[in-house]
């Protein structure tokens, strides 16, 4: 899991959610490419990030896009954030004695029907996260995977709190991913975070070290 | 026949305890220990000695439980210092370093001081295991003082190399990392000796040491040449060490920068290797005033198109 | 033939691994130097209060992890030393100074280390807060903080971000402070400790801080800190203080 590097976290908001990760590929020591993305849209409000494995990473990103389809043909509506991270989970779990080296973050915002007769639902932060044979794990607060996880949590943990808004979400995960990879050989290079709020997605880049 | 021939030369390492019998805590502590000279200061006695654990074969047990490249999963990380840089030129002897020392995968310091000053006039860089070079250069930097006092003249750096070569060749197989480089202006002019764990010493006129020397090489070959001036000079040890820290993932941080000239080594400042990349060195002499980094100074103009990233 | 086991060879393996953390941050007359209490080995807790900071002299106070037994070894070792010097010099040792004997106690032991991470902190000559790191064989580094032990890889990037200000560009015109007082220090610790009682399963129980101060430094900063005990020895010099909290014990 560590010959190519990268790092991603995903962070919960007050009707927002946020999910960064760095821009590096290498092949152990060398860093080989600086825009190497790993957190790919499923659907409007649906991101998938992937650390791990590069191979496996390009690989999983396909066969998600495939199945996504094939769920939307079938079903006519778009895949619910719930169900794609259970999907995600059976996925690998069908590679269990020969699994794909991912861990799978996967971010955005599950829309609840209200009531009968009391208006409009709502749209709810979703995040969840797995390990490379499909574990699933629903954190409320944020969820972080990769070469330098134990990093993101030290500082997510010290840095996040409950109910934030869009730009203090966007601050916090910006700062916990920088200074996590910084302490991280393995991690860094660039870093792109995309903040998911029920009308838009923002996409930044951030400066961040270049060695 | 052979085997015996061989066991006469045989090397003993020097100063070994704990193979024989049991070394009782009075053995160790003497009198002097008490006192000031202790420590480095221990010269008294002789050579330094190291206790050792009672096992059939002390290397593989130091192997097996502080070597990273045998057993990353070991639990003592010795923190490993990276890219190092020296080349020796008219005006003198460049040496520039980067900062970083990582611990497995974990970036341990970005703080660290690779350049050991062992006096005003000689510098030791530190590849390796930081505890080796730190110890060892601050205890080459006695000898080189009583040398001075024995001999009422300043040790030329060939001496100095090959003191701290023969002192490590005695502990040579025990586990000792270390590549360093001693530069110095003597009497001959200015001099770069590369001195390494494994007992080699070579003088030359430019080497790199460490994970990312090979970045480092590929600069410093295609800008060195014996004329250059001192601004160039500064630039080129200052870039080679960008290279080197952006694109080895165990180089970074920063860039210490050192000239040894005839009557010394002055020190030229740290250089944060991140700030190279986007806006360049600063306002130094030999700067061109650009960010280093490919895409800035490309314009983050790709040959290759990002792919449209579709749902 | 089936069933026949490999010849078996015991290796000799002296180490073990007792968790906990330890952090030091220097303040500009100030240092804290902080630990938690819980000694655990593999998934088991030997006692929730091992003590992990120790205070050598006034203006000296030691921090050791990882394996318990050759820090408490160590820790033993330098105040004997310490003692010693005391009386042939008539003073106690300035703190670089205790640095590098540090430095030359572990290399004594190159080559059969103490699984040790030490980190010394305490207030130089020149009356300003210092923290000096080792890696288990000697090699050392003045910083003004530092995190060191099991979860060493939370703490350490949470106070970059804290204490160093990285990847933080202060508002236009301003700087950012070179050093922080005394109770953002402390909050910043006790933060550090919490987090990392969530996240890391070897670290908890309880928490010690000790505080030291500068000679002729008013104890502006620590009103209202509640359990402060003082520990110097005299009153006229630096002065030394441990403050315990409670850390989540599960």
């Amino acid at each position: 899991m560590q010959y190519n590097g990268g790092s991603i976290v995903a962070m919960v908001g007050k009707d927002c959610v946020a999910i960064a990760s760095d821009l590096r590929l290498g092949s152990q020591a060398l860093t080989v490419a600086t825009n190497f993305e790993k957190i790919f849209p499923v659907q409007d409000r649906l991101y998938l990030g992937l650390t791990g494995l590069a191979s496996d990473v390009a690989t999983l990103r396909e066969r998600f896009r495939f199945l996504t389809n094939a769920y939307t043909m079938k079903e006519s509506r778009a895949i619910t954030p719930s169900a794609f991270a259970h999907l995600v989970s059976s996925t690998l779990y069908e590679r269990r004695f020969g699994p794909y080296f991912i861990e799978p973050v996967i971010a955005g915002l599950e829309f609840h029907p209200a009531p009968e007769g009391e208006g409009k639902g709502t749209w709810r932060p979703y995040i969840a996260g797995a390990d490379l044979i499909g574990c699933l794990n629903f954190a409320k607060d944020f969820i972080v995977a990769g070469t330098a996880a134990d990093k993101l949590f030290g500082v997510a943990e010290g840095l996040w709190e409950p109910d934030m808004e869009a730009e203090d979400l966007f601050e916090t995960i910006s700062q916990t991913l920088m200074n996590a990879v910084d302490r991280d050989a393995y991690s860094g290079w660039g870093a792109v975070v995309h903040v998911i709020t029920k009308d838009k997605v923002v996409t930044r880049t951030l400066k961040s070290r270049m060695d | 026949m052979m085997n015996t021939f061989a066991k006469r030369f045989e090397k003993k390492p020097i100063g070994l305890r704990g193979t024989q019998g049991a070394v009782t805590e009075d053995d160790q502590i003497t009198d002097a220990a008490w006192g000031s000279e202790a420590g480095f200061g221990n010269l008294v006695k002789g050579t330094h000695s190291f206790n050792v654990p009672a096992v059939p074969d002390p290397t593989a047990f130091l192997r097996m439980h502080t070597d990273d490249h045998a057993d990353p999963n070991c639990r003592i990380k010795i923190q490993h210092g990276t890219t190092t840089l020296a080349f020796r030129y008219k005006g003198g002897v460049i040496v520039a370093v980067d900062s970083r020392a990582t611990a497995g995968s974990y970036v341990a310091s970005g703080t660290v001081r690779k350049v050991i000053e062992i006096n005003p006039y000689l510098l030791g860089t530190m590849a390796g295991g930081a505890a080796d070079c730190q110890y060892w250069e601050t205890y080459l930097g006695m000898q080189c003082r009583l040398h001075e006092l024995r001999n009422k003249e300043r040790i030329s750096v060939a001496a100095a190399s090959k003191y701290l070569s023969n002192l490590v060749y005695s502990y040579k197989g025990m586990g000792l990392s270390m590549g360093t480089m001693i530069c110095g202006w003597d009497k001959t002019g200015p001099a770069v000796f590369y001195v390494d764990s494994d007992g080699t010493r070579l003088k030359g006129d430019l080497f790199s040491v460490g994970s990312g020397s090979t970045f480092a090489y590929g600069v410093l070959d295609q800008g060195y040449r014996w004329d250059l001036s001192d601004e160039e000079a500064q630039e080129l040890g200052r870039r080679s060490i960008y290279a080197a820290g952006h694109r080895d993932a165990f180089s970074g941080n920063s860039c210490n920068l050192y000239h040894v000239k005839v009557d010394g080594w002055v020190y030229l400042g740290n250089y944060d290797i991140s700030q190279m990349h986007y806006e360049g060195p600063g306002d130094v002499p030999g700067s061109t005033g650009k960010g280093y980094g490919y895409d800035v100074r490309t314009g983050h103009r790709f040959s290759v198109a990002a792919e449209a990233v579709t749902a | 033939m089936p069933g026949m086991a490999h010849p078996q060879q015991h290796q000799f393996n002296p180490y073990s691994e007792n968790g906990g953390t330890i952090l030091a941050i220097a303040g500009a007359d100030f240092t804290v130097i902080a630990g938690d209490t819980r000694q655990s080995e593999g998934y088991s807790i030997q006692t929730r209060y091992a003590p992990k900071v120790f205070r050598l002299t006034d203006r000296a106070v030691l921090a050791v992890n990882g394996f318990a037994a050759d820090g408490n070894m160590f820790v033993k070792k330098v105040k004997q030393r310490l003692e010693w010097y005391r009386h042939a010099h008539a003073k106690d040792m300035p703190l670089r100074a205790i640095a590098r004997l540090i430095q030359t106690m572990l290399y004594a032991q190159r080559f059969f280390p103490y699984y040790v991470y030490n980190i010394l902190g305490g207030i130089e000559d020149d009356g300003t807060g210092a923290v000096y790191s080792f890696d288990p064989v000697g090699s050392y580094e003045r910083e003004a903080c530092r995190a060191a032990g099991a979860a060493q890889s939370l703490v350490q990037p949470f106070l970059d971000n804290q204490i160093y200000f990285k990847n933080q560009t202060a508002a236009p015109g301003q700087t950012h402070p070179c050093h922080l007082p005394l109770p953002d220090v402390l909050s910043i610790v006790i933060d550090s400790f919490t987090s990392a009682t969530e996240r890391h399963i070897e670290v908890g129980d309880g928490l010690e801080m000790y505080i030291v101060l500068a000679k002729g430094r008013t104890l502006h900063g620590m009103e209202g800190l509640r359990g402060a005990q003082e520990l110097s020895t005299q009153t006229d010099g630096e002065r030394v203080f441990v403050v315990r909290r409670e850390l989540k014990k599960d």
